[in-house]
């Protein structure tokens, strides 16, 4: 291969330092931009679902939906031995299998009413809970009692409870009768974030026979994966393992089409829709719950494109401006070149050479720009308590880069700055050596 | 000798008796007491309750006319500041359909409620959207329930336990202990103060699944609408969260035939254009 011309094209940008460090810092500026926001996009997704399995404890989700004779429908798992059947047949690795029961209720202490999601869990068994939350005050001895209940530091405050204060919860059954329920107060956690700002933990055989369930039954099975992204093929075999144990399941993955409703939405919506008798399950998973969010997330990355082209675009008038320039006060060397053998093609492969390489060094440049900025980024700590805090990791931006999205917007880039190239190449390589050599300009 | 011991035998002998009889005679007086006291306490056998419980429904629904009134719900909360509510109900018993239309606060003028089937429906006139309630809803910020405004339905939806003599204020009533047949209403079990001379309900507790009490209703103030007994005053007092309370009260209440429209989501829709 001849690299006469590469080299020459590459002596050629150094002689012109400054003119190549402004073109190339233009095109590092739209690197660097388009590298931040796709890093951001990329984490994002990871990071919500992430956040949203932390909370609910699990990646796959299995909930029971009993028609009663009256038609309606309540919320159910009555008797999961048949569940946990599937779940061995089906081969899925989990490691932690939470029950738990959810209802939302009014709190109310000596006049003062807070608004909370009751999540009834195993307390004194299972270990969510513990690696969760951290007590401030309370113990975890005492969760074991029936009536036990951890609030938040910050409900405790609106409450203005203390650890052995009884708290009467009014809230509706399974079947929508209002009923209250006594609890005492054994723990005040820390606020981790937003979201448990909401949640208050009780026993679940407790809150069980507060909404009209056996002490039993509960409402979902949250199933903890080692690798989050095997929560969908998870699923397919849970689905497939609940129906060979002869049970009735709703269907997965159905859309409604326009791309309007999640999957779990449509899955909701198509439940509404059926009749059935006895039980039914639905399986779905963190991904099923966040395609509103990937919708977004596609969104983000449609627009982080749109901004790259139009960036560029802009850029690429400068750069065939600028290389236009190069030509006309190279017209005698190009003559020369001409003059002494060097081909048409040869010449237009130099020009284009030039753009190639201060395209690849702009690049660089943006690449390892929009690293270093990512990084720095990344160590501010927004706080497990702020609004955003799904979409952070731990308090903290995070970035991931796809690497094919990485090459997509290299090889745009390339062409776009190849292309910006190209008309002067190609005035550059019609010259004729005789009327190059003669010019004056 | 023989006789002193004689008399003094005839001495305790007669005072025993006296005694015996002193005793016999003041549960004779008791018994007599007694008697009159439980010829006075009345039974109510369940055929005549449940005959009662059906004409309670009857005299508060129009089974072929329609219904609207004004309803305005003063509502108190402790260290807050009196609240107002107005809604406009619309009823048509015969269908078992029911539209509100909230008037007040101006904030959530134009909110509405109606009923579709099964399903009641909530508008938003700020996002024009209607979304699923429940008729075991609170009205708004009250302690009313949608079900309260509803058409009443007391012999459907409950069967009586019990029913006990007794009396509230001057008025001597029937104390009704209901428990729920179906689990379409709010409460699980109810106690009704239903008048003896004339059957209308003067107080109702509401009870929570585990029998607590939850709520009570007083309603001191009835109107009469062609032929029918409706409650023009109710006090609602909330028993969990104690000093709240809603005032209700009703007032222009008509039997005027509505249009059909008025039960459909497009009327809710037109009313906020």
């Amino acid at each position: 291969m001849n690299f006469v011309i590469p080299r020459i094209a590459f002596r050629n940008l150094s002689r012109q330092k400054k003119r190549s460090i402004l073109l190339g810092s233009a095109i590092a500026f739209g690197i660097m931009i388009v590298t931040l926001m796709n890093g951001f996009s990329g984490a994002l997704i990871q990071n919500i679902s992430e956040n949203f399995a932390y909370l609910m404890a699990g990646h796959v989700f299995i909930q029971g939906q009993e028609r009663t004779p009256s038609g309606k429908k309540v919320s159910v798992i009555s008797d999961d031995s048949e569940i946990m059947q599937a779940l061995k047949s089906s081969g899925v690795q989990y490691t932690q299998a939470t029950r738990t029961s959810e209802i939302s209720a009014s709190l109310i202490f000596e006049g003062k009413t807070v608004r909370q999601t009751l999540t009834g869990i195993e307390m004194d068994t299972n270990p969510f809970l513990r690696q969760r939350l951290v007590l401030k005050q309370g113990s975890w001895a005492s969760v074991s009692q029936p009536d036990a209940l951890i609030l938040t530091e910050k409900v405790a405050k609106k409450l203005k409870v203390q650890i052995g204060d009884k708290i009467i919860a009014s809230l509706q059954t399974v079947t929508g009768q209002n009923n209250i329920a006594d609890f005492t107060l054994v723990g005040i956690s820390t606020d981790t974030d937003l979201a448990t700002s909401t949640m208050a933990y009780v026993n679940l055989g407790y809150l069980n026979q507060a909404i009209g369930l056996k002490p039993t039954e509960y409402m979902s099975l949250g199933l903890m994966l080692d690798d989050m992204r095997q929560a969908t093929p998870a699923a397919d075999k849970i689905l497939v393992a609940l129906k060979s144990q002869g049970l009735q399941t709703f269907p997965r993955g159905a859309t409604d089409g326009s791309g309007n409703q999640t999957p779990f939405q449509v899955l909701l919506q198509n439940q509404n829709e059926e009749t059935w008798n006895g039980i039914k399950y639905r399986v779905y998973t963190i991904d099923d719950l966040m395609s509103s969010a990937k919708n977004i997330v596609t969104a983000l990355d449609t627009g982080t494109f749109i901004v790259l082209i139009i960036l560029f675009a802009i850029i690429m008038i400068g750069i065939n401006n600028t290389f236009r320039m190069t030509m006309y006060e190279r017209i005698k060397e190009i003559g020369t070149m001409r003059a002494i053998g060097v081909q048409r093609n040869e010449v237009r492969r130099l020009f284009l050479f030039e753009a190639l390489f201060l395209a690849l060094g702009g690049i660089v440049a943006g690449l390892g720009l929009g690293f270093i900025v990512m990084n720095l980024l990344s160590l501010i700590n927004f706080g497990t308590n702020s609004p955003a805090f799904l979409l952070l990791k731990n308090g903290h931006l995070s970035f991931y880069l796809p690497p094919l999205r990485a090459l997509l917007n290299i090889g745009t880039i390339v062409v776009l700055t190849l292309l910006a190239a190209l008309f002067p190449a190609n005035s550059a390589a019609k010259l004729e050596p005789a009327v190059a050599l003669r010019s004056t300009k | 000798m023989g006789f002193s011991m004689n008399k003094r035998r005839f001495i305790k002998k007669s005072r025993l008796t006296r005694t015996s009889r002193l005793a016999g005679l003041t549960l004779l007086v008791a018994l007599l007491a007694l008697v009159p006291l439980a010829t006075f306490a009345e039974t109510l056998p369940i055929s005549e309750a449940n005959k009662i419980l059906k004409e309670l429904d009857m005299t508060s629904n129009f089974t072929d006319k329609d219904f609207s009134a004004l309803f305005t719900i003063v509502s108190e909360k402790p260290g807050e500041k009196q609240t107002v509510t107005q809604a406009r109900v619309f009823r048509r018993d015969a269908k078992k359909q029911f539209t509100i239309l909230i008037m007040l606060p101006e904030v959530n003028k134009g909110q509405g409620y109606l009923t579709e089937g099964d399903n009641l429906w909530f508008y938003d006139p700020s996002s024009r959207k209607f979304s699923h309630s429940s008729i075991k809803e609170n009205l708004q910020n009250t302690k009313a329930k949608n079900a309260d405004f509803k058409s009443s339905s007391l012999s459907d939806d409950y069967s009586i336990a019990a029913v006990t003599d007794g009396k509230l204020g001057n008025f001597n009533v029937w104390i009704f202990d209901l428990s729920a047949k179906n689990n379409e209403v709010p409460y699980d079990k109810l106690k009704l103060y239903v008048r003896k001379d004339k059957h209308m309900i003067l107080k109702r507790e509401d009870y929570a699944v585990n029998g607590r009490l939850m709520r009570t209703t007083l309603i001191p103030k009835y109107v009469e609408l062609d032929g029918k007994l409706l409650a023009s005053q109710i006090l609602i007092i909330d028993e969990i969260n104690k000093g709240e309370k809603s005032q209700i009260t009703m007032t222009e209440q008509s039997v005027d035939k509505l249009p059909d429209k008025v039960f459909t989501k497009a009327f809710l829709e037109q009313v906020n254009r």
